[in-house]
């Protein structure tokens, strides 16, 4: 029993091997480019309902938190089934390691915004720069095992986000400080991908 | 138990790959998606060039790998590369393998429940 389990673990550590060499195609162009879409909605409602988010703390961390839930739940249910169409064989470690690159962005984005509003709100206004530079940071860490372009989403993020703390003041609670940075930013990652893809087809590259 | 058709057929069983020099030079190469020279491949399988080049001949038969004759500093160079295709049917492999090894687990596991105690 020993012997067939040690095999079992074998198997599975082959597996490992295989999906941390092999690039993740899990993340569908069409679905990021709706996220920013819905990043570019929510700048327009509050630019329609919040013209002061100031006086508004509240409603605008409705609106963006709502944007961001919506368009996690979206890119994780597409995820799921994508992965599991395309690595079929490994498709739960390819998820997991997924999830392991961008989790700790998200985990530190939502804490710094629990932290910043709750004992910090003067410094609200650091928020939406802040964010990204963290999303930043996840794309980076997620580039291992994507296109190698990514690193200009990334790039993209962090100087939006650093751009936007150099504002120094409630102008950074713009509704467009979010929608430009995401809208243009989920359009740029969904451009690599694409880009990416057609390269490999060309060139008959792998999929796993 | 199961007692479908085929149950234990076990299909993905490739027989090209089924070959233990063939299983450790696939398995080297799937994970140096990029490729290995020669050399490094026969070195990582411990295998003779006769024996290496032999296998690979069958694997590149089969369309599972892809070898690229090359010169690097004025010395002959042959790159190995796993194929789209020799991936897919590595990993299909792997399942399948896997699946034999849960069927005998799980034998062995029934086969113990079934064994009486001895006074």
């Amino acid at each position: 029993m020993n012997e067939l389990n040690k095999a079992l673990g074998d198997i599975s550590s082959i597996r490992r091997q295989v999906a941390h060499s092999t690039e993740f195609r899990g993340y569908g162009p069409a679905t990021l480019v709706a996220t920013g879409c819905i990043a570019v909605l929510a700048g327009a409602i509050q630019a329609r309902w919040l013209p002061d988010a100031v006086n508004g703390i509240s409603t605008y961390l409705t609106i963006w938190i709502s944007t961001a839930v919506l368009s996690a739940a979206l890119i994780c249910v597409q995820m799921v089934t994508r992965t599991q169409r395309i690595h079929s064989g490994m498709a739960d470690e390819m998820i997991r390691m997924a999830v392991e690159q961008f989790l700790p962005a998200a985990g530190a984005g939502g804490l710094m915004t629990f932290v910043l509003v709750r004992f910090v709100p003067s410094a609200f206004w650091m928020i939406p720069g802040l964010l990204q530079v963290i999303f930043s940071l996840g794309v980076f860490s997620s580039c291992r095992f994507l296109p190698r372009p990514m690193v200009i989403a990334g790039v993209w993020y962090l100087a939006t986000g650093l751009a936007c703390i150099s504002l120094g003041d409630s102008r950074a609670l713009s509704p467009w400080a979010m929608a430009i940075p995401y809208g243009v930013g989920q359009a740029l990652v969904a451009g690599i991908l694409l880009m990416s893809r057609q390269a490999s087809r060309d060139g008959g590259s792998d999929e796993g | 138990m199961d007692l479908s058709e085929g149950r234990f057929a076990y299909e993905g069983l490739d027989r090209v790959i089924h070959e233990r020099a063939r299983l450790s030079v696939l398995t080297c190469l799937i994970t140096n998606p990029k490729g290995l020279t020669f050399g490094d491949l026969k070195q990582l399988c411990a295998l003779t060039d006769g024996n290496l080049s032999r296998h690979l001949s069958v694997l590149e038969k089969g369309e599972m790998v892809e070898i690229e004759k090359g010169h690097d500093h004025n010395r002959p160079q042959t790159i190995c590369r796993i194929t789209a295709s020799g991936r897919a049917r590595y990993l299909e492999y792997l399942s399948t393998l896997e699946q034999v090894v849960r069927d005998a687990a799980k034998g062995t596991k029934l086969d113990r429940s079934l064994t009486p105690l001895k006074a």
